[in-house]
């Protein structure tokens, strides 16, 4: 899933966009408060592109799947559909959410409003507590509890 | 295909770079003889390791996934684990699996080595704590290894560097056993909490098992394997060997191995070593047929490949009201408990296990895609609240089990699955016992008690890990008795008086902790029981 071949922008030119920014939508929504990013806010397109081209030919079958009025229908109704599909493939459901989530969660805005640091995490790496040892000496005094 | 013999002959031949063939060539080296290792992977690069990327968790589900089918690189071989409800995992390369190991770095118990005389159950090793003792004080410093002294379920111990920090979540979930009166402690890691011997310490990026690119985790091919080479060790890598051949008397006298390009090559040598793991030594054993050795290499006592053991796993899950910056920190045990390790008669199991509080890979995207596996976070409406509820807010226990031996539980040659070389892989048969089954269900229950009283809001139980084929035991065992066991207490095989084993094949029982301290501490003692008998290594 890394080190794949990656397609030039013209690979894309047959994806019908509008279905794809609704599916999309359909999968991860802006929240309801509208802090959180609706997935079609993402740049799939060049995530796919660069890092999944494997996944193309697939996302186009995906999409055949999906009417004319799709990117038009209330999201509720969209949800019922794509649980449709869902249910139809579900091994082929699951690698589009996993690509859906994977170009989601990597997204630097994301990252920052769930509390993640943006950018990959060498080197910046995190800092953490060292946590309370104290209670160790309460353990101490249990005596050797090993058997020879 | 004809078979090209243009290497010098050498005295020592290792097979496997990984944890304890490392630590063996290193050991070795002080005897100045020619050493030479035959490794099928390639050196690891840290840069390409995925936390350089921002795409760094997907590639933990591809070419950097722990589970060698799914990987599937050229330096991989298939495993055939459809007879087993556990899955091996391993990785390929100079390193070995240490390259993916979570580097929780316990040791095995003084009991461990005695569960015959103390319990009555499987058998003693030929070998006691004490005789390894001074092994892992030696390993931890080569390695570098962090923890803290001072824990009563062991005999006294000094480590070199000081603990890792527990983080929120080890601080959260030592309340809950404090609560419960239960014991627990830091875990020893080889992980470095300070910079030691050039190497910088732990950035706390949690996906230890994707490559440490910071190089404070410990694998062997910054540790023993730079020290072993500029003492004049010869490393070879994408050096895949089929079988150890042997000689009209019955003694090995060199492998045959495919090359890079896939050529068939003979390499002679005085001695051999095996380190390729508890089911790479066992394949390529079976796969070393002779008139002398229809069985396979080693075999007379038929028990080569034979009580396979892994450590089955039951994951508890909790999930917390609080934030416990989970994504942050080595995603290997950060405490444990060892309030359930020895055997108690009061339970209706023998023998027992140790709970480690693991990070776990917890990134957004493993949490996103589990939680979608799982139906715990939906897709669609409803997805940010869930996901918010657990990513950083989620904490494992495992509850760790010693597996004891079942001839039962095996590894052969599949009849019909081979490597890119046309090797036979391997195949697992494997069963869970009834007492592993009782000690899981123990150990859940204990799990989810220690979770409500750290505070867990909702709890989630995995009954039976299925990839946590991590520790590969006992397959080719240790013994003083060449008809039930394959090499004897220094590793030297009953049948063949040049051919040595130095991985966790040769583990008699397999303790209740993971097992990498353990199996490099005993390569080390064999290392010097061969130096001590160098005059006369190959007699009776
Ligand atoms: C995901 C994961 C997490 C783990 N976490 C921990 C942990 O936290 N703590 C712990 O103690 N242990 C852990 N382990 C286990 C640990 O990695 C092993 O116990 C240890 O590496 C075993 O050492 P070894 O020398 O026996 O074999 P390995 O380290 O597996 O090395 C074997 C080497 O032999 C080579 N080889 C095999 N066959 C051939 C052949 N035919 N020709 C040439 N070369 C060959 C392989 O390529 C490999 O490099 C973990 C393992 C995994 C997979
Ligand atoms: S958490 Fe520490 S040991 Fe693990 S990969 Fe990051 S720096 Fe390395």
């Amino acid at each position: 899933m890394d080190n794949q071949e990656k397609l030039p922008p013209e690979a894309f030119d047959d994806v019908p966009r509008r279905h794809l920014s609704a599916l999309l939508d359909t999968i991860v929504p802006a929240s309801e408060d509208g802090t959180m990013l609706s997935a079609q806010e993402m740049d799939f397109p060049s995530y796919l592109l660069s890092q999944a081209a494997d996944f193309l030919a697939d996302l186009k079958r995906i999409l055949v799947h999906f009417d004319d009025d799709f990117p038009d229908l209330p999201l509720a109704e969209r949800v019922a559909l794509v649980q449709t599909f869902a249910e139809s493939d579900a091994q082929m459901f699951n690698a589009l959410v996993f690509r859906v989530y994977d170009c989601y969660y990597q997204d630097d805005r994301v990252r920052t409003l769930i509390g993640a640091r943006p950018g990959p995490p060498f080197p910046g790496g995190h800092v953490i507590i060292p946590g309370d040892l104290s209670s160790l000496e309460t353990v101490k005094t249990r005596g050797k509890g090993y058997r020879r | 295909m004809n078979t090209s013999s243009n290497h010098d002959p050498v005295d020592v031949l290792i097979i496997g770079a990984g944890a304890s063939g490392a630590a063996i060539a290193w050991n070795l080296t002080e005897t100045r003889m020619r050493i030479l290792c035959l490794e099928q992977g390639d050196w690891m690069t840290p840069s390409k390791y995925p936390t350089n990327s921002q795409n760094w968790e997907a590639q933990q589900f591809g070419a950097y996934h722990i589970d060698p089918n799914v990987r599937g690189l050229e330096t991989d071989y298939p495993i055939n684990n459809q007879d087993s409800p556990i899955d091996v995992l391993n990785f390929n390369g100079v390193g070995g699996s240490t390259i993916v190991y979570a580097a929780h770095f316990p040791r095995l118990h003084p009991s461990d080595f005695k569960v015959k005389t103390l319990d009555g159950v499987a058998d003693d090793w030929p070998i006691s704590y004490d005789d390894l003792d001074p092994y892992f004080l030696q390993n931890d410093r080569i390695m570098g290894v962090s923890g803290l002294a001072g824990d009563p379920m062991y005999p006294p111990k000094d480590l070199p560097l000081p603990p890792l920090p527990i983080g929120m979540v080890g601080e959260v979930v030592a309340k809950g056993f404090d609560r419960l009166g239960w014991h627990w402690w830091p875990s020893d890691a080889a992980i470095l909490s300070q910079p030691y011997e050039g190497r910088d310490k732990c950035l706390n990026l949690n996906p230890c098992s994707s490559g440490c690119a910071q190089g404070a985790k410990s694998s062997t091919d910054i540790t023993y394997w730079p020290q072993a080479i500029r003492s004049g060790v010869e490393l070879r890598t994408r050096c895949r060997v089929r079988e150890v051949t042997v000689n009209e008397h019955g003694m090995a006298d060199g492998v045959i191995y495919y090359d890079a390009d896939g050529h068939e090559c003979f390499q002679k040598a005085e001695v051999v070593i095996m380190a390729c793991n508890g089911v790479g030594t066992p394949r390529i054993l079976l796969n070393s047929k002779s008139p002398q050795f229809p069985d396979g290499l080693a075999n007379r006592s038929g028990l080569v490949g034979k009580n396979l053991m892994f450590h089955p796993v039951g994951v508890v899950r909790g999930i917390f009201e609080e934030r416990l910056d989970t994504h942050k920190g080595p995603q290997g045990s950060c405490i444990l408990s060892k309030e359930f390790y020895e055997t108690d008669p009061d339970r209706d199991f023998v023998r027992g296990y140790n709970m480690q509080v693991a990070r776990g890979a917890a990134g957004p995207l493993a949490t996103a895609f589990q939680g979608f596996r799982t139906g715990d976070i939906p897709w669609g409406p409803g997805h940010h609240e869930k996901f918010h509820q657990r990513f950083d807010h989620t904490v494992n226990v495992l509850a760790l089990c010693e597996d004891l031996p079942e001839e039962c539980n095996r590894v052969t040659l599949d009849p019909d699955l081979v490597d890119s070389d046309g090797i036979p892989a391997p195949k697992i048969t494997y069963r869970l016992s009834e007492n592993s089954r009782k000690m899981l269900a123990h150990g859940l229950a204990r799990g989810e008690e220690v979770m409500r009283a750290a505070g867990a809001k909702e709890i989630q139980k995995v009954d039976l890990l299925r990839s946590a084929g991590w520790h590969l035991l006992g397959t080719a065992r240790m013994g003083n008795d060449p008809t039930r066991s394959v090499v004897n207490s220094w590793g030297r095989s009953h049948d063949v008086k040049n051919l040595f084993i130095v991985d966790g094949s040769i583990f008699v029982t397999g303790g209740g902790v993971n097992p990498t301290s353990t199996i490099q501490a005993l390569a080390l003692y064999i290392g010097d029981k061969i130096k001590e008998n160098l005059a006369n290594l190959f007699d009776d």
